[in-house]
């Protein structure tokens, strides 16, 4: 029994070692499976396994099967910066996909800057992430809020009451929102920036109502401002004051609002799963053969299969895993056509060319797609991030550095 | 300030105060009785709310899912308190810890169990005007709850016969268990009975506060302040506690900002530590 003990942990070590000299491609992922986040991490995580299955599948990067390295965060900043490091360190990963909130993202970016690896980072966020190892497939606060606050005006009138989370993706929507108010000759009526804490909305519902707004622009992020929608209808207010959102269904909260609060909410976001198109049809019959068909899946996740494919088409169009001609692939105008529409990677920005939907709720947890912007370019990254001129430019632009 | 605008401010804090205190009886009477500090209480009113909720899914209507969130939670709070808390009694520190990791694998295993979004089960959607504003009527509802979850729990300690046991149990042990009483089996029911007042919270706050693994975390840290500022006289202590710091923090929200609201919160709980180190009701002459 001893024996076979031993020859059981030496065939195990062997093994081990012998992987790692062996020369296969590993990407590494990060992702919070566990903790508060996970609404996000397990399906971001999915998406990843599942675009590796099917690039692995049609013959993978450069002929060789690609291998991830998975890592759970438990939705804590410091074990972000762990795992970041042992993925460098030990793992000698090719490319590195993680991250969901905006501080997680800037905890982990100097690691893969320094390192040279390219970094993926696939979610909906304030924008204005920029140096040459980091690309970003979610989409903007500005490109989604651009077209949706324009969108609002003309629908429901001039009147905006902001209501959204007390942290910089919160504070810098509100700015934007700001600006693209005055854009549209709309004014800001009064605002309100949350704890992502609080439970208790009877005081914003009163200041809302107290201001006589025409629509609500609130960004619930997390499961307790969840309950704002649920008050906000409970309390009369969607007879006759529009809400519209850049984030709501971005973690299935359709799902946990009651169809009577959801029915007539509008949501303007990179990914809807009622999205009409082949690469859709053919993604989502992937997803629900290996994921089921319970929860509808996040444009968190499909921002990871984009960024997956993106990298994997570079790396086959480069020849190589190499850092420099990866990033130098990735700059070449690399498209892809993606279950959201076709996305295109900007070169100076590193940002996404996407579509940009604007959704409406209905009574079955789910959306309707209303209006679709094609081909939405991140037009304030492009303005202020271009790393092809300035290719050593290290910086997170918010609206108010100007 | 118009009439109308300080009526739903005053009535909306209310409900504020009543909600917190309903999340919060259940942790005071355990504390109360038992001396043990219970933190995996808002996990428990978790549990209680997905009781309730997969109740509604099997088709159970609402007012009938809530006796059962209460049975199951109180169940394992039976179960727990055989299995952990018993043989930690009067190691306060060491209960917490138990308590805490306790809290940790049940939000975990209920992410194993229900996935992490679960979906809501609405409010129902009455409301109430009062001159140019509305309210929702649910939460106005808690108010009435609160008082009769007081109310409840008051009679059921001070004038039953368990009630008698449970105090006398606590406090001399010993002597309790000389006159016959089984002081082991009545602490086990008065842990049960504080797990089924956090399932009854969970469940009759779903409406308002959906079902998620981690609903419970925020619930602890201010059900938690409220139990310890209260102090010794743990019902009405909390009670005055939660309208105080609830109600105050729902006060200063509403006329100026959520976040000012909060730091209201922590702000007051930590000078009433600093002013009455033992809990506000250390001095009063009340039993319960």
């Amino acid at each position: 029994m001893k024996n076979y003990l031993m020859t059981g942990v030496m065939t195990l070590t062997m093994t081990l070692f012998t992987n790692s000299t062996l020369a296969e491609t590993k990407i590494g992922a990060i992702f919070d499976l566990t903790g508060g986040l996970n609404i996000y991490g397990i399906q971001q995580n999915n998406a990843l396994n599942l675009a590796v299955e099917s690039i692995n599948a049609n013959g993978g990067v450069l002929g060789e099967p690609v291998k991830v390295v998975s890592y759970d965060a438990q939705s804590e900043l410091s074990k972000y910066t762990q795992y970041a490091n042992t993925s460098v360190l030990r793992d000698r990963i090719s490319a590195m996909f993680a991250g969901l909130t905006s501080s997680s993202r800037e905890a982990i970016r100097p690691i893969f800057r320094k390192a040279n690896i390219p970094y993926f980072y696939s979610s909906l966020y304030e924008g204005g992430a920029c140096d040459k190892q980091t690309f970003v497939t979610g989409s903007s606060a500005s490109q989604q809020l651009s077209v949706l606050i324009k969108w609002a005006v003309e629908k429901y009138g001039k009147r905006i009451y902001i209501m959204a989370p007390d942290y910089n993706f919160g504070t810098i929507s509100g700015h934007w929102i700001h600006e693209y108010a005055k854009e549209n000759g709309a004014t800001v009526v009064g605002e309100d920036y949350l704890a992502l804490s609080v439970t208790d909305y009877a005081p914003t519902i009163q200041k809302i109502q107290a201001a006589k707004p025409d629509v609500v622009v609130a960004l619930p992020v997390g499961a307790n401002q969840t309950g704002f929608l649920e008050q906000f209808a409970a309390a009369g207010l969607k007879k006759s004051i529009g809400l519209v959102s850049t984030n709501y269904g971005s973690g299935n909260q359709q799902v946990v609002v009651s169809p009577e609060a959801g029915e007539g909410l509008i949501s303007s976001m990179g990914y809807f799963p009622s999205v009409d198109n082949p690469a859709n049809v053919q993604f989502k019959k992937l997803w629900e053969a290996k994921y089921g068909d319970e929860t509808p899946i996040v444009a968190g996740a499909v921002d990871t299969w984009n960024a997956v494919h993106l990298w994997a088409a570079a790396a086959n169009k480069a020849g190589s895993t190499d850092s420099n001609a990866v990033i130098a692939a990735l700059e070449s105008g690399i498209s892809f056509d993606a279950p959201n529409g076709k996305v295109t990677l900007e070169a100076g920005s590193h940002h996404l060319r996407q579509d940009i939907y604007i959704a409406e709720g209905n009574d079955k947890h789910s959306f309707n797609i209303l209006s679709t912007f094609a081909d939405s370019a991140p037009a304030y990254e492009n303005a202020k991030c271009d790393l092809i001129t300035n290719p050593k430019t290290v910086a997170h632009f918010t609206p108010e550095d100007k | 300030m118009e009439l109308d605008y300080l009526m739903t401010v005053i009535l909306s804090s209310l409900s504020s105060a009543s909600i917190l205190l309903i999340a919060t009886i259940g942790l005071a009477v355990v504390y109360g009785l038992m001396g043990v500090i219970n933190l995996a209480h808002g996990e428990f009113l978790m549990v209680g709310a997905y009781s309730a909720l997969t109740a509604t899914q099997i088709g159970i209507p609402y007012p009938l899912a809530i006796p059962f969130a209460i049975m199951v939670t109180m169940l394992i709070g039976a179960i727990v308190e055989c299995l952990i808390i018993r043989k930690l009694y009067g190691r306060i520190f060491d209960t917490m810890l138990a308590t805490w990791g306790l809290g940790m694998v049940f939000n975990q295993g209920a992410v194993l169990l229900f996935g992490t979004v679960s979906p809501g089960i609405g409010m129902p959607q009455y409301s109430l005007t009062i001159g140019q504003y509305s309210l929702a009527i649910y939460p106005l509802i808690m108010i009435a709850v609160a008082i009769l979850m007081l109310a409840f729990v008051y009679f059921l300690m001070t004038k039953t016969v368990y009630g008698m046991k449970a105090r006398a149990s606590i406090q001399a042990p010993q002597m309790a268990q000389a006159i016959g009483i089984e002081s082991s089996n009545v602490n086990t029911l008065t842990f049960a009975i504080g797990c089924g007042l956090a399932g009854f919270a969970g469940a009759i706050l779903l409406p308002i506060i959906p079902a998620t693994p981690s609903m419970g975390l925020f619930f602890a840290v201010k059900g938690f302040l409220t139990v310890v500022v209260a102090g010794p006289v743990a019902l009405t202590g909390s009670a005055v506690t939660a309208l105080g710091l609830g109600g105050g923090s729902s006060i200063t929200a509403s006329f100026l900002t959520s976040v000012v609201g909060d730091v209201f919160f922590f702000l007051m709980t930590a000078l009433l530590l600093w002013l009455y180190p033992l809990g506000i009701s250390s001095k009063w002459r009340r039993k319960l």
